[in-house]
């Protein structure tokens, strides 16, 4: 199951991150630099935490901020955008968001994922075709929201 | 068969009260096996519950003018006058019964958990008066215990003629704290979305839907000798849809049969080259997701009248429909990114195992028959399509053909548990229920067969 994207020191993709997203990491940054610095850890914890500190630092440095588009392009199904959707007969709903902010549980969807990559650049209304080689469906695109900054 | 099943898990973790709690529990539980036995009829297999010498037409003729007749908690008997009467459970099992009421009370007294106390209270009066829905109730409100424990009657696979009387049945488990936090993963994943399923299913609130992974020490009754991998639990649609539903996947069982049959099953049936394609890990992860997917599943697919419409029937629907619709939402997770395409695939090559496994399970135990004839149902489907090839064993299934008969099975079976009439249903399973199709693999399969 693709539960936590860890980044490699060496991706060359950009970084995609909502502003929620951005928020929670430097909260998460904040936290592990107070417990480096205040606390006595062992060895292993500490090892595991810088690393930990890195990557997110890492992120700081190349992320790209998912911007609201501007009112006459939220027709059209970008990166951050909240989807409505029609899967045979089925109703979802989901964000869509860069693959380290991906949380299945709390529809958060990558971008990278079958359903994220059928659906990006495509209009509210318009029927697609989401095409792996295991399952083909249709799928319509009922409803696209963007939360307004 | 004395069914009881035992499975060795580590009690290190317990403390020593917590300990002396599980031993009651287990005494408990080990003494409900004999009542399961006494509503076994041996010699009329099919006439549990019900005195041997006696029709289905009989049953519904007296049941008209005494209910309880068709209670599900009731033991029927014939009177010296030839007329049928009712037993509830609870005055019949009387003295059985105290016994093990007295170990729920001496564990309620040990343990520290008020909430668990109260629902061991509550279970062990129940037991004494007939009153299930009040402790069943407790059990779905509190939180989840340490202990998975259920006792009571509760499944209605023995009963053939109806599908309307619990067997006696009780297990214990640890919780898995770990294993559960990665099942509720897959609980919000699987029971987002809204279908558009006919309209008389019951909408389910997905916050009340609980699911725990238990490593379960003991199996009896009912339970032990269909070796169930997961449960979802109150079967009355009445109580689920106002106090919601508990799941309980039992991971020594699956861990069990999984060693025994499924994997053993898939090196035996399958083309050598696609076996090299998954590890063991891969496809064991395939036969969990299987089961977690099933009993979710089930909580989606309640329907108000589809017992009483499809009478012996419904299981069969109702199993198979919980398959077919679980792996479908898995079908929907994979689009969305939470599973790879080889995960998906293990958990398609483990519904086919699990398939089999069924059929197998029957030669030891008749009360399976719904799920076999569930599983040959979905295999002849899945044949017929071109799915699946037979060629001296699977030798590649087509996993987008897999996929097709899916959608294509989920419309059919809701169609069935949704509006379908008796008859319908018994032509739909007379078309594909053949269990013919497994004997085409009796050779690669003989060592299975007990």
């Amino acid at each position: 199951m693709n539960k936590i994207v860890t980044m490699t020191y060496h991706t060359p993709e950009k970084i995609y991150l909502t502003a929620a997203g951005l928020e929670k990491f430097k909260k998460e940054h904040k936290g592990l630099q107070k417990i480096r610095n205040s606390k006595i850890i062992d060895q292993e914890e500490l090892i595991r935490l810088n690393k930990r500190i890195e990557e997110l630092e890492l992120i700081f440095k190349s992320y790209e901020l998912i911007k609201v588009p501007p009112k006459n392009r939220q027709g059209i199904v970008g990166l951050g955008a909240t989807v409505v959707v029609e899967i045979d007969g089925q109703v979802d709903e989901f964000t869509i968001v860069g693959t380290l902010e991906v949380e299945p549980s709390k529809n958060k969807i990558s971008d990278k994922s079958p359903v994220g990559q059928a659906l990006l650049g495509k209009k509210e209304g318009e029927l697609i075709e989401i095409k792996t080689s295991i399952i083909h469906h249709k799928c319509r695109i009922i409803r696209i929201n963007y939360q307004n900054e | 068969m004395n069914s009881i099943k035992k499975f060795k898990v580590n009690l290190e973790n317990l403390s020593s009260r917590e300990r002396a709690i599980f031993k009651k529990l287990i005494r408990a539980a080990e003494l409900i096996a004999g009542l399961y036995l006494k509503q076994k009829n041996k010699k009329y297999p099919g006439a549990n519950f019900y005195p041997p010498n006696v029709s289905i037409e009989e049953i519904k003729k007296a049941a008209r003018n005494n209910p309880s007749i068709l209670n599900p908690y009731t033991f029927v008997e014939r009177t010296k006058s030839g007329e049928l009467k009712a037993i509830p459970y609870h005055i019949k099992f009387k003295k059985e019964l105290k016994p093990i009421s007295k170990f729920l009370e001496d564990a309620a007294d040990l343990s520290e958990d008020k909430n668990f106390s109260l629902y061991l209270r509550s279970r062990a009066q129940s037991l004494l008066d007939g009153n299930y829905e009040k402790s069943e109730i407790i059990w779905l409100k509190t939180e989840p215990f340490k202990f998975g424990f259920v006792i009571g009657p509760i499944e209605r696979y023995l009963d053939k003629l109806f599908f309307t009387k619990c067997a006696y049945q009780s297990w214990v488990g640890i919780l898995d704290e770990e294993e559960t936090e990665k099942a509720k993963e897959i609980k919000d994943i699987i029971l987002t979305g809204r279908s558009k399923i006919l309209d008389k299913s019951e909408k389910v609130d997905v916050s009340k839907v609980g699911i725990r992974v238990d490593k379960t020490a003991v199996f009896s009754g009912l339970i032990a000798d269909c070796m169930f991998t997961g449960t979802n639990l109150p079967n009355d649609v009445r109580v689920m849809k106002k106090y919601g539903s508990k799941l309980t996947i039992f991971e020594t069982s699956l861990k069990e049969k999984f060693d025994q049959d499924h994997l053993p099953i898939f090196q035996a049936v399958f083309d050598k080259k696609l076996q090299k394609r998954y590890s063991q890990k891969e496809l064991y992860e395939g036969s969990l997701r299987c089961i977690i997917s099933h009993e979710l599943a089930h909580s989606l697919i309640r329907y108000r009248d589809a017992e009483k419409r499809l009478e012996n029937l419904f299981p069969i629907f109702d199993e198979l429909y919980a398959y077919i619709l679980g792996i479908q939402r898995c079908g929907l997770a994979f689009l969305k990114g939470v599973f790879s395409q080889k995960e998906l695939e293990a958990i398609l090559i483990m519904h086919i195992c699990r398939n089999f496994t069924w059929w197998l399970d029957l030669f030891k135990n008749a009360d399976v028959y719904h799920y076999a004839a569930g599983a040959a149902i979905a295999s002849n489907f899945f044949l017929q399509e071109g799915a699946i090839k037979i060629r001296g064993g699977i030798s590649w299934p087509n996993f987008t053909k897999l996929f097709i008969c899916i959608e294509e099975l989920c419309k059919i079976l809701d169609y069935y548990l949704a509006i379908g009439k008796y008859e319908e249903a018994e032509i739909f399973i007379k078309n594909y229920g053949s269990f013919d199709i497994f004997k085409y693999f009796s050779p690669q399969l003989k060592k299975f067969i007990k």
